[in-house]
């Protein structure tokens, strides 16, 4: 979640070749985080190439939707010189190689899996490709590498016309030191890179095969059905008594990895019903009546009081003290220029106010949380989960059983979407809890009502902008101040001087020109658990900088476009601006009597724009027609993947947009299900086009490469909402649009 | 506990219940193995349970497991042996699924529909199947092809 800027020029670190009978394996570091920094784990991805020419890699990162896995191979595939479709990923990738430490995972997060590989994949085919023709020029009794060529896995010696097959040398290059590097093949031969090959998953996922977590099955296997309290911050006063046909009902407990907002650790917040299938435990847990303790603080976690603390702070707080408690409701500076931006607006010809709130956003991935358990006390622990953050599942088990590592064994399954929630590990923890308790195989599940109101949302905010012209329509002074509770602040993280990283992005390192400005972030005090949604801070901070562009704008009685343009000299930025713009026919009178709105931003490295189009606006919902997307990530790996992405990231920004959001009321969270948490359907998708901007030359290893699987949501809201004002000369400054929105069955 | 006789993809199935009332998502499911079919929101408004009773588009999620006894139960696993039916072809021709989840529902009600007679358009204005990854511009693609 917190944007990397590490990938580029950063060498292999470890690498270890490992002699087997068949085949040469090759492990080589992938980007990670803390295990790493400790010196823990030098290796988490391996490289197999087999005596049967198989060539294997196992990874630690999970595919959640984002398409990575046929990516990486896409990205494998050019430098060990081999068709695409030969390479195979496996997922859970440390543990199932042997010999490899275990635990040594990545997390799939930040849009990151694609541009914190690409390098690191490269060179490590590129290792493995050198050292497989050294093998072949051994045995060939040929030294000069000029006279050998590969294609597709087989090298030729060319002044004899011999071949040798990446199989037939295996294992006679596992005996041997690989290079320190290796030539990658140039941007201009590429045969893999930047085409758009088919996934690799989807004919699994048009049949039924595709195995998700909720669809592991194990012999002897028992169903848990979670059954949390109302109330968050609730405790269980007694533990009931198991009903007829069930195997147990087992509290559970929150344990540090899934410490969040209210939920402190130790606190009993649910109980788990186990039984003989689903249904029938379903049917007991909502039967089951346990008696819960509630706190006082919880009446106010309702949405009106919440609304109005975050108003008071719009103005008020106290500053961030260094080294001091910095409790909720500190005011921090993200960014202020030399020159005093209050001062400034205060001599403005034109000053434009404009206050913005945002709800508590759940999740909602189609698959809901869920996890299954084998455990064995004393001998083994082995989780099946649909987890984007592997590494601390494994932390979390072997704290819990007590088991060393090499006794834990993690199989990240496919997800049904992660979009952040799976990067939580509070489900796995209830889950391994069960199986402690029940030492039995145990699926356990959490009801959509379970999961759409248990839910780590995307913080509620308040931002207050303030912004001056002058006579000549110059941005003389801009502040902004985000009100929010802190993803980070909530995990105990010592927040500094400029706040929470994610809670701010997207609202610093503006591209405009404003002669003098000023970048707060204020901790909210609601204890609400608060997690990563797609995109995180950006989606709330792109809302309000980009409608309050707007306004701006018309404030000054320029085109939306011209005035974003006439404000931004970076090359790269202005590029993707006309790109969505020229694109989307801006200028030209829209069909119909509809609107255009625009928006650009960056986050994850990525530059990213876009035009929305609508049509007619009615009580209930606005009749969006198209949308255009203009985004530049420098590099591309597979364009139609990422313009499955941009496209899935405009209808997840359309659903927040217009009809997303959780209510509270005590602490107790009002929408339960898809019927109140409303969401675009077939028949409402608008035309989405996608201009995709490369980079311009041979990839430059110094550049950042960005993210992909975030980046169609922050610029959506504040497009429609520029739109909408476009349309109807109103402003509409609070998310959602129709708030108490609802869908049927059909 | 009554014990069923179920015929699903042309196979029979005896179950045991503890209740005829068990929907067919959760007999499909745990108890015959066949997992192709999702479970998303139990209340009949995501679709991705759907599957089919006598050639019909069902929510099984609400779908009384006793209400399918004597009659052709089929999901996902048994629309075809190989992916050939000419969804599941113009799926994977059109790159649709993303996370996929969702996708077992939206090809059984988009094939139910096409086997009902309908086309392109008619067949998009009565699926409502919901998917959060919001692969529609491809289905739409895909669909304009049946």
């Amino acid at each position: 979640m917190q944007t990397q800027h590490t990938q580029g020029a950063a060498p292999l670190r470890r690498r270890e070749f490992l002699a087997s009978a068949s085949g040469l394996t090759l492990g080589f570091l992938l980007p990670s985080g803390p295990a790493e920094a400790a010196g823990k784990a030098a290796v988490n991805a391996w490289l197999t190439v087999g005596g049967d020419n198989s060539i294997t890699v196992a990874i630690g990162s999970s595919e959640m939707g984002q398409g990575s896995f046929s990516g990486l191979g896409q990205i494998m595939a050019e430098d060990l010189m081999v068709d695409y479709g030969r390479i195979r990923f496996v997922q859970g990738g440390p543990t199932l190689a042997a010999g490899a430490p275990v635990g040594s995972s990545i997390a799939t997060v930040g849009s990151s899996v694609t541009r914190n590989n690409f390098w690191r994949l490269r060179d490590a085919a590129a290792i493995a490709r050198e050292t497989l023709v050294q093998a072949a020029m051994n045995q060939q009794g040929d030294a000069t590498r000029g006279n050998y060529a590969v294609d597709n896995g087989v090298i030729t010696h060319l002044p004899t016309g011999t071949t040798y097959t990446y199989g037939d040398v295996a294992a006679a290059a596992s005996k041997l030191t690989p290079p320190s590097s290796a030539p990658l093949v140039p941007d201009s031969e590429f045969k893999s890179i930047g085409l758009g090959k088919w996934r690799r998953d989807i004919p699994s996922k048009v049949d039924g095969s595709a195995i998700y977590g909720l669809d592991v099955r194990l012999p002897e296997m028992v169903y848990a059905v979670i059954k949390h309290c109302p109330t968050f911050g609730g405790a269980l006063a007694s533990v009931p008594s198991t009903p007829a046909g069930m195997i147990a009902v087992v509290p559970t407990t929150v344990v540090p990895a899934s410490a969040r907002g209210i939920e402190t650790v130790g606190l009993v917040n649910a109980v788990a019903v186990v039984g003989p299938n689903t249904w029938d435990t379903w049917q007991a847990a909502n039967r089951l009546r346990p008696n819960w303790t509630l706190p006082p603080s919880a009446v106010d976690l309702t949405d009106a009081t919440m609304l109005a603390q975050a108003q008071a702070l719009a103005t008020g707080g106290t500053a961030y003290v260094p080294g001091g408690p910095n409790p909720p409701g500190t005011v921090y500076t993200v960014e202020r220029s030399d020159t005093d931006p209050v001062a400034a607006i205060g001599g403005a010809k034109t000053v434009v106010e404009a206050t913005y709130t945002l709800p508590y956003l759940p999740h909602m991935c189609m698959e809901v949380l869920n996890c299954t358990v084998d455990y064995v006390p004393g001998e083994r622990c082995e989780v099946w989960a649909p987890t984007q953050m592997a590494r601390n599942v494994l932390a979390l088990v072997t704290g819990l059983t007590g088991l060393p590592e090499s006794q834990v064994t993690i199989h990240t399954t496919l997800l049904g979407g992660g979009l952040g929630r799976k990067a939580e590990v509070d489900f796995v923890a209830q889950a391994v809890q069960v199986a402690m308790a029940v030492q039995r195989p145990v699926k356990l599940m959490w009801p959509r009502p379970e999961d759409a109101t248990r839910d780590q949302y995307r913080p509620m905010a308040l931002v207050r902008a303030r912004a001056g012209l002058d006579a000549s329509r110059r941005v003389v002074g801009w502040t902004y101040r985000n009100v929010s509770p802190s993803i980070l602040g909530q995990r105990g993280v010592n927040l500094g001087p400029k706040g929470d990283s994610q809670g701010y992005e997207g609202s610093n390192e503006l591209p405009y020109e404003f002669a003098a400005h000023l970048t707060e972030y204020v901790t909210h005090p609601s204890t609400i658990p608060v997690g990563f949604w797609r995109s995180v801070g950006a989606s709330i901070n792109t809302f309000a900088v980009e409608c309050m562009i707007d306004e701006l704008a018309a404030a000054a009685g320029e085109d939306p476009w011209l005035f974003r343009r006439k404000r931004l000299s970076d090359p790269r930025w202005l590029k993707v601006l006309n790109a969505a713009a020229k694109r989307s026919g801006w200028g030209q009178p829209v069909a119909g009597g509809g609107a255009r709105g625009i928006a650009i931003g960056r986050a994850f490295n990525t530059i990213c724009a876009q035009v929305v189009e609508i049509a007619s606006v009615t009580a209930t919902t606005i009749k969006v027609r198209r949308v255009t997307v203009a985004v530049d990530p420098y590099l591309v790996v597979n364009p139609l993947q990422v313009e499955a992405q941009i496209v899935g990231g405009v209808v997840h920004g359309l659903n927040a947009a217009l009809y997303g959001g959780q209510t509270f009321s005590n602490g107790v969270p009002g929408r339960k299900n898809f019927n109140q948490i409303r969401m675009l359907r077939l028949n409402e998708m608008p035309k989405v086009v996608v201009k995709i901007i490369g980079r311009q030359g041979d990839a430059d290893r110094s550049v950042p490469i960005g993210g992909i699987g975030e980046l169609g949501v922050p610029t959506l809201a504040p497009a429609l909402a520029n739109a909408y004002f476009a349309l109807t000369g109103q402003r509409r400054r609070d998310l959602p649009f129709f708030p108490g929105a609802t869908m049927g069955g059909g | 506990m009554p014990t069923l006789t179920l015929n699903v993809n042309d196979q029979q199935h005896t179950v045991t219940v503890s209740d005829g009332s068990m929907p067919l998502l959760w007999v499909l499911r745990d108890l015959i193995g066949l997992t192709g079919t999702k479970y998303g929101c139990g209340i009949e408004v995501c679709w991705a349970c759907t599957v089919w009773v006598n050639g019909q588009p069902e929510k099984s999620c609400v779908f009384d497991v006793s209400s399918a006894v004597g009659k052709r139960v089929t999901t996902i696993e048994g629309l075809s042996a190989d992916r050939s039916d000419p969804v599941q072809q113009a799926w994977i021709k059109h790159q649709v699924p993303q996370c996929g989840y969702c996708q077992s529902g939206m090809v059984m009600a988009v094939a139910g529909a096409r086997r009902a007679g309908h086309h392109g358009q008619e067949i998009a204005a009565e699926v409502k199947n919901v998917c959060v990854c919001g692969t529609y511009q491809r289905i739409h693609d895909a669909i304009g092809e049946l």
